[in-house]
């Protein structure tokens, strides 16, 4: 049994959600959304679409049983808009018929009148009109006013940073049956299946015992399904509770793109203070964060932005604010990082102006100011088992960065139009929900009597290896071949209230609760093997690679012998455990507290080509020395950082969200919305291990990788000022990402064309 | 992709490629109105021009060596068929137009996006998809390299990419790494595998050869 189902997906057999076998009389539904930016509906007439061939029902607002209400933690999204619409995309009306094309059909014939009423879609004017999601957060440590007369050079700005489209290739899908007693089954494409349940009896009015969430696995989620695979799930559930017939909902590539949000846009004004050494003294720094038209996860995403406002540096005075402003545009989202890159993004470009005006590199800075171990960070956690300056200098020399910088700096005297530049980019992410709560995760083990092992617990497998670290867990503790070893789907009647597998924990809270059931039940096989064998103690007892050991002598049970005994004598062979990440809280009154179990460290130097001509730029290498811990699944994690990179880069450098002046998206296609392929992918990754990286909060001293690689993408944004600066030293270059071809030309040749 | 033609091998009609596509596209005025005028002719056999939008035509598809006869519409794409009536779900849906890949079949041993393309076009070729490459329970030899290479990470876009790989080296059965870029351009990985699947395709042709 492989738990990546590796052989599965080479020929073809892993299910997702769009491949499940339905039973034969199942029906589709499609969406119609608004066309409009913000309007009041005058009207919705649904009569054209029951008129087309095929359709069975068009549900609205009206027809739904519960609560119309899809908010988690700020309670202002329906499910399908009443009165009023608030983004271009917004979900009106489900139509359901027994074919996807004649239910989008009928769809498009729907007729809709919407008064518009006045839109923003700019976080400055929103802030303006005091349109807020939520109350401004200030973490503040030290005092930063009385700290700039301190400073020898203080520097200031404005820094932009793009969205970004998740392109999870299998698109939003689910599909609902209804159950014998009332209640419905969905099986969604979700990271977060509890929510899934929630909304679901919400909105039908039931227990959330009489709602069943499954989920097979995903293809990609990268946030973009944590809470926004929630609203086609319940769709689906709505028709298919209303009909009694099993309804599948999949949305398309242009529906997904236009309907649901995104990475959310920053921006953010700056203001960083140093003294001669380029010692940093004092950062004030005030994220806007377009929000979208709904809270969604907003609120959270600015709030990681507030703990990273520093990266992976110790600055004493620092007040950092967050604003997260209500515009019209779709809601968005969680994406690999969670506000992280925002803030690092704003933070490096404060030091790359820093250091034109101290006349050193940004890399003396970076290095200067590296956390380590006594430093405290804004929100008061101290840094403890701090890596980030080990991994600057093993990058440092084990990449060779003089030879590097040298190499860059004969390749940019003899070429005149190609230019190469070369950045460093340390990180610095803490691991953990910053809502303490979430911070629990359940597993279920069942161990059959054939010595075969089933694994259900709260993670969603979406590529990311949750499940082969599961496995490598349950192989080490009951020491057997990890191919006795199922992972099951997972489903919320196995387990109760999970968090989403977000925010990197995936691995850590369910492999932590894995590890505490296996170990209950290999308590019970001790007790059973000491009962049979009659001469030992329990504790004397030990399995290991499959066979038992008495006090070190072998005997003659093997791990299935045992697991049949232990079932003949009446032993329990499935164990449930619970797993709450200790020691982390915030108190969200002051600002402060210790939220992450630990933190991810690491340093990549990145290297970028242009072709100062046309614009455009190839990042050649991206050179890593990255804090694992004790790698707990080194093929797994070298993906993570790899896919990771590609994602950063692509933000930085491709991915270009664009709307127009009414608020809909442009950039609405694979066309049209670039994202990496085999040509523009770094031409080399290297990624180098730290050695000696215990990690005890982790599981088996492992850390968590997931999100963090991700970051490690900003550095290709200054590898490209670099060598744009090498082109002309003099270009003023906006803070403002994507840097695509456009722009750097726009930098290059502020005139009008080409010297 | 670099593509190569030896006189009279391939056997995609393409005349009929281009107006069956145009046929799906503008659904609307030229079909509608050529259909009364067709409708009277002999269904959908070979080299049949435009067709009527939403009547069944029968037609006969040859995929991976065994022969369908199936009632289709004749703007079905070859992905809906594959996925919707022959429950072939190993070819996946990323976007429907063309611009993913992770559609990529095979047609007379040519990457084809089947998203892009009809059913009525795909008669008289021969379709391989992913369930195509297996020799009975045996990984055929891009399928054993995805796996030696770990080159997926979801899983979603890997259908496609392999079988663009297998299509690459149908075609080039030692691939330049210029090559072997170019065969994999059209598949997008959005989880970034590219390195593996880059090194997946070079020793999926070292396994192909020592075959």
């Amino acid at each position: 049994m492989e738990p990546r189902d590796v052989f599965l997906h080479v020929r073809g057999e892993a299910v997702f959600v769009d491949d499940a076998l339905l039973p034969a009389e199942h029906l589709f539904a499609a969406i119609r959304t608004s066309h409009v930016a913000h309007g009041h509906v005058r009207s919705l007439d649904i009569a054209p679409a029951m008129a087309v061939p095929g359709i069975y029902e068009v549900f609205t607002a009206r027809d739904i049983p519960g609560e119309n209400q899809v908010g988690k933690t700020i309670l202002d999204e329906p499910l399908l808009a009443e009165s009023e619409v608030h983004f271009v995309g917004q979900p009106l009306a489900i139509v359901v018929g027994e074919s996807a094309e004649a239910a989008r059909r009928a769809a498009r014939a729907i007729q809709v009148e919407i008064d518009p009423l006045p839109a923003i879609y700019d976080v400055r004017q929103a802030f303006a009109e005091g349109s807020l999601i939520a109350p401004p957060r200030t973490f503040s440590s030290g005092d930063v006013e009385s700290a700039w007369e301190q400073c020898s050079v203080v520097v200031s700005g404005t820094v932009e940073s793009g969205s970004q489209e998740h392109v999870y290739m299998e698109t939003q899908s689910a599909f609902a049956l209804p159950t014998d007693r009332g209640g419905v089954k969905v099986v969604s494409a979700t990271q977060s299946p509890s929510m899934v349940q929630l909304v679901v009896a919400r909105i039908l009015g039931l227990p959330m015992h009489e709602v069943e969430v499954e989920v097979p696995r995903l293809g990609g989620g990268f946030g973009g399904k944590e809470d926004q695979a929630t609203h086609w799930a319940a769709m689906a559930a709505l028709a298919a509770w209303r009909l009694k017939k099993p309804v599948k909902l999949v949305l398309t590539r242009h529906e997904d793109m236009t309907m649901t949000g995104k990475r959310h846009p920053y921006l953010s004004d700056y203001k960083l203070g140093l003294d001669a050494e380029g010692h940093m003294l004092a950062y004030e720094v005030t994220f806007y964060q377009n929000g979208g038209a709904v809270a969604d996860l907003s609120p959270a995403i600015l709030e990681r932005s507030l703990f990273h406002a520093t990266n992976a540096y110790a600055i004493p005075h620092v007040k950092a604010v967050g604003i997260s402003c209500r515009t019209h545009l779709p809601p968005n989202t969680a994406f690999r990082g969670f506000g992280g890159p925002q803030a690092l993004f704003v933070l490096e470009c404060a030091i790359f102006k820093a250091a034109e005006a101290l006349g050193v590199e940004p890399r003396e800075i970076q290095k200067r100011n590296l956390l380590q171990d006594g430093d405290a960070f804004p929100y008061g956690a101290r840094v403890e088992r701090c890596r980030q300056r080990r991994c600057w200098d093993v990058a440092e020399q084990k990449y060779n960065l003089q030879a590097g910088l040298k190499e860059v700096r004969q390749y940019n005297g003899r070429n005149a139009w190609r230019k190469k530049g070369l950045a460093l980019m340390p990180i610095c992410f803490g691991i953990s929900f910053t809502s303490t709560f979430l911070n629990q995760a359940g597993a279920f083990v069942n161990v059959y009597v054939d010595g075969s092992v089933g694994i259900s617990t709260s993670a969603v497998e979406m590529g990311q290896g949750v499940n082969a670290k599961i496995q490598e867990v349950a192989a080490r503790i009951f020491s057997i071949r990890p191919e006795r070893i199922k992972l099951e789907t997972t489903s919320t009647s196995r387990i109760a209230n999970m968090p989403p597998t977000a925010a990197s924990t995936g691995a850590d809270l369910n492999g932590h609760a894995t590890r505490l059931a296996c170990l209950d039940i290999v308590e019970r096989l001790k007790d059973a093997a000491a009962r049979c064998l009659g001469k030992n103690a329990p504790h004397e007892i030990e399995i290991r690679d499959e066979a038992v050991y008495a006090s070190g002598e072998a005997t003659e049970l093997t791990w299935e012998k045992l697991v049949n005994l232990a079932y003949f004598d009446r032993v329990s062979l499935c164990a449930q455990a619970h797993c709450a990440t200790p020691d982390i809280f915030f108190d969200r009154d002051t600002n402060k507290g210790n939220p992450f179990a630990y933190y991810a460290y690491g340093t990549a130097l990145v290297e970028a080509s242009l072709d100062c001509l046309r614009g455009t730029c190839s990042i050649d290498a991206v050179r890593v020395v990255h804090d694992f811990g004790r790698s707990l699944h080194p093929l797994v994690d070298l993906g993570q950082m790899e896919g990771g990179i590609v994602q950063g880069v692509g933000w930085m450098l491709l991915e270009e969200v664009m709307h127009d002046a009414d608020g809909r998206l442009l950039t609405d296609t694979l066309a049209t919305y670039k994202i990496p392929d085999i040509h523009s992918i770094p031409g080399e990754i290297q990624v180098h291990f730290l050695e000696d990286a215990e990690n005890p909060p982790g599981i088996f001293q492992s850390k968590t990788v997931g999100e963090p690689p991700f970051l490690y993408g900003i550095g290709a944004y200054f590898a490209l000022l670099q060598a744009m600066k090498a082109f002309r030293p003099d270009a003023h270059i906006p803070f403002s990402s994507p840097m695509t071809p456009e722009k750097v030309l726009l930098a290059l040749y502020p005139g009008d064309r080409p010297v | 992709m670099t593509q190569k033609h030896e006189p009279g091998e391939c056997r995609c009609s393409r005349g009929l490629t281009r107006r069956g596509f145009l046929s799906t596209v503008g659904a609307g005025v030229a079909v509608a109105s050529a259909a009364g005028k067709l409708a009277a002719q002999p269904a959908a056999s070979q080299g049949a021009d435009v067709l009527p939008s939403a009547e069944m035509t029968p037609i006969t598809l040859n995929i991976n060596g065994r022969t369908h006869r199936l009632l289709v519409e004749p703007r079905w794409s070859l992905l809906f068929v594959l996925r919707e009536r022959l429950g072939l779900t190993g070819t996946k849906v990323g976007c429907e137009r063309g611009e993913c890949g992770a559609c990529t079949v095979l047609m007379d041993d040519l990457p084809r996006y089947a998203c892009m393309t009809l059913a009525v076009e795909a008669q008289g070729s021969e379709i391989t998809t992913l369930e195509g490459l297996m020799r009975g329970e045996e990984l055929g030899g891009v399928q054993q390299a995805f796996v030696e290479e770990d080159a997926f990470q979801c899983g979603y876009c890997t259908p496609g990419q392999i079988m663009a790989v297998e299509g690459l080296l149908r075609a080039h059965p030692e691939p330049s790494q210029e090559e072997i870029q170019m065969g994999l351009s059209g598949n997008l990985c959005r989880c970034g595998a590219y390195v593996h699947i880059f090194k997946a395709a070079g020793r999926a042709a070292q396994l192909k050869r020592g075959q």
